[in-house]
């Protein structure tokens, strides 16, 4: 609990607002889908830009809607908290498999209405069956995406792609009764597609005011109705702001909050996707705020509830992922990222009072929404880093920080203006942008260079399957040197990221042509200057991300090659291939050689480092001999978030001592895990040696420290100099992990995973896995004991 | 300059408990001191020998046929070692592919450890941090540790050493003007107790203090509270009246006895006596 002013934090009413978003039961909701349905049968004549314009307008129009009388901020995309929708013209597909399955499935379960099902199977299904994005993709290259699945896997095929940072601020200029009426004008004044446009982005845009104008409404009902005082007050209150916001831009700070939300609520409702990001919020709320506090009608005791309230509102909508996708993004990360600190536009630092409460918020709400991302660059101020440092020691992952002094150069080399790199924010998990003109198409694809690895040494042949899947390149047996084998692998990646563009080419042209979004263009510039839909490219910059997976197994893998094969000769080269076909099977010797005998990726040790950051070099040069859809180039990321676990399960044994279908090295700049056994600064000193300028599409590191970092002011202010320090390597990003008692017991039972878990009892460190079983038992012990505490 | 070389058993990045700071920390290996608690048993001795971690043994018997001496056999998933047999040869630590059956320590030059604590400058540079020597007994291997700390004065990274004060004036002199900080590990002030339980008097430990003391050096006492023996109030007491007797502010700190050392002493193989303490408060 915070305390501002003598009064304990969060308030009752977030604490209750909360319990009931945390308890709320999740049911499938098809009532947009029924719409969207409905205008697609009646309007089957008209384009598909039009077609989405009419569904997203009669959706804001007829969708349920209801207020708790509780709530400071209104707004949702369903009556019901947290339900899941689906959106028919991307796909439906998987929940023609699964719709009955839903509320059995073991990872975030949905209740399912009975007359749902038939609504589903009898009126839904029928009509989408072959029209939908899915479809089009499959007909289209549907062989092409499985012929590559192994190494390459594309993603977008059957939703919206989101991941986007919409123009927040000048959604809160102008408000969207302004920008409709531009849009409108513009469409009098034009011809031909750009005319379609700016027609469909009017009517979406005047029907996102009719819609906050229904919530005006709703809210002075209940109000009438209320018997409570106070709540009555508030209900009358959120009916004046919704007014106010249908009808111009916020003139306070709480209508601007409740016009953010609004801007997120419809995006949801137009394009049901994760990742939908608000960016800087500090940045654009602070006129607000010091307007609101200079004129005596705001202090920080209520603009931290309305933060609090709105951190509560970004659980409310949540993105139903098919059951298998569930279990790889699970609790819902749904991609709500809003980013704190950071340079002013003359590298000036820009943190200012809200990026505090902002902070706060995260430290009363603590729930998996928003993502919640803090910029450090060399000016920050130690009370921020140092704020930081405790919010990150709380234990919930987030702040998760980010690093301008390596990622404002990363993004410039990318291409990024000098106006727009200073001001850029993250979308989704670790996804780079800039703010409200980019889109990044960030999760385009993610390239397996580990499989790749592995067909180089098997002749282009799956070890688990052994099909043939890449092209012929000789047997590791069969290379005479490691340059060989270094030839081989680079013909394997070529020819994966050939093939894996002309799959992306298709995906993106598929998007442009069922999923026109033009509520989302009237807020990426610059779509409504040059009528051009986002989809067709009419964001200022256009690139498509590629993640490069994975650092880690790429450089530790090719080190045993490159020592234990080719440079000692202590393993033949038919022994390692043979006993990675077998997966190390009656061979735990060599496996362990292979672990132990040459070291590994996070170690600090330079020359392992460097092969891997060579590879990666490699495939972004590859990379920038393609371009995207909308002419833009593709760029790497350096990020897993959770695939490395599917990932690795596509992955015979590999040379650095990974078994079969094990999971891959988590995050994207991670060390394998178990391996790196010399501490964070070696850590970070191997990570930046990857190139990670190359990472315009964002990386992820992930950093585990214990409690007891965070247990006194003196070990906390060290974190902070560790933060500090970050800031002067080319490292981006760095999300940090407090070690639980049930991660103790992980390690207890899987000591191979946690090499290099050091744990310190009364002042001493000492390695968790080496220690007897009776020590690690009261360790885990001790380690419950302190979060219950 | 002659390449001087020394022993050490470890080599810490990231050291957030030894002094000021984010440090680097060198244990050095040999001590003059028995104390009957120590927790880094494989720092007494100066020679370095050989140790068998059960937990990354794989059972794969290679060390046993690859020991000349026989010194090695195999029971109930460990490997014993014979350490009247064993000559350290290191035949086990070669074949051994889980890393299993290692060397207690590693020669090393002073060069070679200040390359090591060198990478972490940067971190040093924000935090107040730099390098401690510790061990062990860091004034038992003079002309090493004195090197170290040089090399790193000269690079300007802050230096520290934690010691027991065990030593010849002259030694402790010459060392402690090259640290900037010294740590002094002060046990037990009664003669007698420190003999019983140290296997050496304090005498030179109070003559060396006084002395540091004296000459302005930064100095901060640290009392290891081993239950029973040297966390009585009368000790501690005592050794804070001593520390205050030289009329400087110095600061002493009390210091948790280390529960998880039987763990090292079962891998050397050699028994402990006093009974594990976990202290609730300190995990």
């Amino acid at each position: 609990m915070t305390n501002i002013s003598g009064k304990a934090y969060p308030s009752e009413r977030i604490l209750s607002l909360r319990r009931k978003t945390v308890s709320a039961e999740r049911y499938l909701s098809l009532e947009q889908a029924g719409i969207i349905t409905r205008v697609y049968r009646q309007k089957s004549d008209l384009p598909v830009i039009l077609k989405r314009a009419y569904s997203l307008s009669a959706s804001l129009d007829e969708i349920s809607i209801t207020i708790d009388p509780q709530e400071l901020i209104a707004g949702n995309r369903t009556v019901g908290i947290r339900a899941g929708v689906v959106f028919p013209e991307a796909g439906i597909s998987w929940l023609e498999r699964e719709i009955e399955t839903l509320p059995s499935r073991p990872q975030d379960p949905f209740h399912v209405r009975p007359e749902d099902i038939s609504f589903f199977r009898d009126h839904i299904a029928p009509f989408w069956r072959g029209k939908t994005l899915e479809d089009d993709i499959y007909g289209a290259a549907g062989e092409e995406i499985s012929a590559i699945e192994t190494v390459v896997k594309i993603n977008q095929k059957d939703h919206a792609q989101g991941h986007i940072c919409p123009d927040v601020k000048s959604w809160l200029i102008h408000g969207p009764s302004a920008l409709a009426a531009n849009a409108l004008s513009l469409s009098g004044s034009s011809s031909g597609e750009k005319k379609l446009f700016f027609e469909a982005a009017g009517m979406v845009l005047a029907a996102a005011c009719r819609f906050m104008e229904r919530y005006s409404g709703l809210a002075a009902r209940l109000a009438g109705d209320e018997p409570d005082e106070k709540l009555r007050g508030n209900l009358m209150q959120v009916s004046a702001n919704c007014h106010n916001l249908s009808t111009g831009p916020p003139s306070t700070f709480r209508e601007a909050v409740q016009s953010v939300w609004f801007l997120f609520v419809i995006l949801q409702m137009e394009s049901n996707a994760s990742s939908f990001s608000p960016g800087r919020m500090d940045q654009y709320l602070i006129d607000f705020y010091r307007k609101d506090v200079a004129a005596g009608i705001l202090d920080n005791e209520i603009a931290l509830e309305l933060m609090d309230a709105l951190f509560i509102k970004f659980n409310q909508i949540v993105y139903m992922r098919n059951g298998k996708s569930a279990r790889y993004f699970a609790g819902f990360p749904t991609g709500f990222n809003i980013t704190v600190g950071g340079t002013g536009k003359n590298g000036e630092d820009a943190s200012n009072e809200l990026s505090y409460l902002i902070l706060k918020a995260q430290e009363d709400i603590r729930l998996p929404q928003p993502n919640l991302t803090a910029r450090l660059h060399r000016n920050s101020p130690d009370e921020f880093t140092d704020e930081c440092s405790r919010i990150i020691g709380l234990g919930t992952g987030m702040p998760q920080v980010v690093n301008d002094e390596s990622i404002i150069p990363a993004m410039r080399h990318a291409g990024i203006h000098d106006e727009d790199s200073f001001d850029y924010s993250l979308v989704g998990c670790v996804e780079l942008s800039t703010s409200g003109n980019y889109l990044g198409w960030s999760d385009a694809a993610m390239f397996n260079l580990v499989k790749a690895l592995e067909l180089a040494l098997n002749n282009g042949k799956c070890m688990l399957t052994g099909k043939q899947a890449g092209p012929n390149t000789g047997y590791l047996s069969g290379f005479p040197d490691y340059r060989s084998l270094e030839e081989a692998y680079r013909k394997q990646i070529s020819h994966f990221v050939s093939k894996m563009t002309e799959v992306c080419t298709v995906v993106e042209k598929c998007h442009r042509e069922h999923l026109p979004s033009p509520f989302l263009s009237s807020v990426v510039n610059h779509c409504l200057r040059n009528g051009t839909d986002v989809t067709a490219g009419g964001a200022k910059y256009n690139y498509s991300g590629i993640q490069a997976i994975q650092a880690a197994n790429i450089a530790d893998s090719l080190a045993v090659l490159k020592k234990l094969v080719f440079g000692d000769g202590l393993v033949g080269k038919a022994e390692l291939l043979g006993a990675l076909r077998n997966n190390f099977r009656d061979n735990e010797p060599l496996r362990q050689m292979c672990i132990n005998r040459v070291p590994k990726y996070g170690n600090d040790v330079e020359w392992v480092d460097r092969i891997g950051a060579e590879w990666i070099e490699y495939f972004s040069e590859q990379l920038k001999r393609h371009r995207n859809f909308r002419g833009g180039p593709y760029q790497m990321g350096l990020y897993t978030v959770s695939a490395h676990v599917p990932m690795g399960q596509y992955v015979g044994a590999t040379p650095d001592g990974r078994l079969a279908c094990t999971p891959l090295a988590d995050g994207g700049l991670s060390p394998m895990y178990g391996r790196d056994k010399e501490g964070p600064t070696s850590v970070l000193a191997s990570v930046s040696r990857i190139p990670s300028r190359l990472a315009g599409n964002g990386s992820l590191l992930n950093m585990k420290f214990l409690p007891s970092m965070f247990s006194n002011e003196t070990d906390r202010s060290k974190f902070t100099s560790f933060l500090k320090t970050l800031v002067k390597m080319p490292v981006h990003h760095i999300q940090f992990n407090v070690v639980s008692a049930e991660e103790l017991k992980r390690a207890k039972a899987d000591p191979e995973a946690y090499r290099g878990l050091t744990i310190r009892v009364a002042g001493y460190t000492a390695y968790f896995t080496e220690l007897d079983s009776d020590l690690q038992d009261e360790i885990i012990q001790r380690t419950t004991q302190g979060e219950n505490g | 300059m002659a390449e001087t070389k020394g022993t050490i058993f470890r080599i810490r990045r990231f050291s957030i408990h030894d002094g000021p700071g984010i440090r680097t920390s060198v244990f050095l290996k040999g001590c003059p001191l028995r104390c009957s608690w120590c927790h880094s048993p494989e720092g007494i001795d100066a020679q370095i020998s050989v140790w068998h971690t059960p937990g990354l043994c794989i059972s794969c018997k290679r060390c046993l046929t690859a020991c000349h001496n026989e010194a090695l056999k195999m029971s109930s998933g460990s490997v014993l070692i014979d350490r009247a047999k064993c000559t350290l040869t290191g035949g086990c630590t070669e074949v051994c592919p889980a890393g299993a059956m290692q060397f207690t320590g590693r020669t090393i030059t002073a060069q070679e450890v200040f390359r090591e604590v060198r990478k972490d400058i940067a971190f040093y540079g924000t935090s107040g941090g730099g390098l401690t020597l510790t061990g062990g007994e860091p004034l038992f291997q003079p002309e090493f540790s004195l090197e170290i700390l040089e090399l790193c004065r000269k690079a300007g990274i802050h230096t520290a050493i934690e010691t027991s004060l065990f030593a010849d004036l002259d030694v402790a002199e010459k060392i402690s003007s090259a640290a900037e900080l010294i740590i002094a590990d002060l046990k037990i002030f009664d003669p007698q107790e420190h003999e019983t339980y140290t296997g050496q008097s304090n005498e030179k430990i109070t003559g060396n203090f006084l002395f540091l003391a004296e000459t302005g050096k930064a100095l901060t006492v640290r009392i290891p509270l081993i239950p029973g023996i040297t966390d009585t109030a009368e000790n501690i007491n005592a050794i804070s009246a001593f520390a205050g007797s030289a009329g400087r502010n110095i600061p002493v700190e009390l210091i948790e006895y280390n529960p998880l050392a039987a763990n090292n002493y079962r891998r050397l193989g050699i028994p402990f006596q006093p009974d594990r303490v976990f202290n609730k408060d300190n995990l």
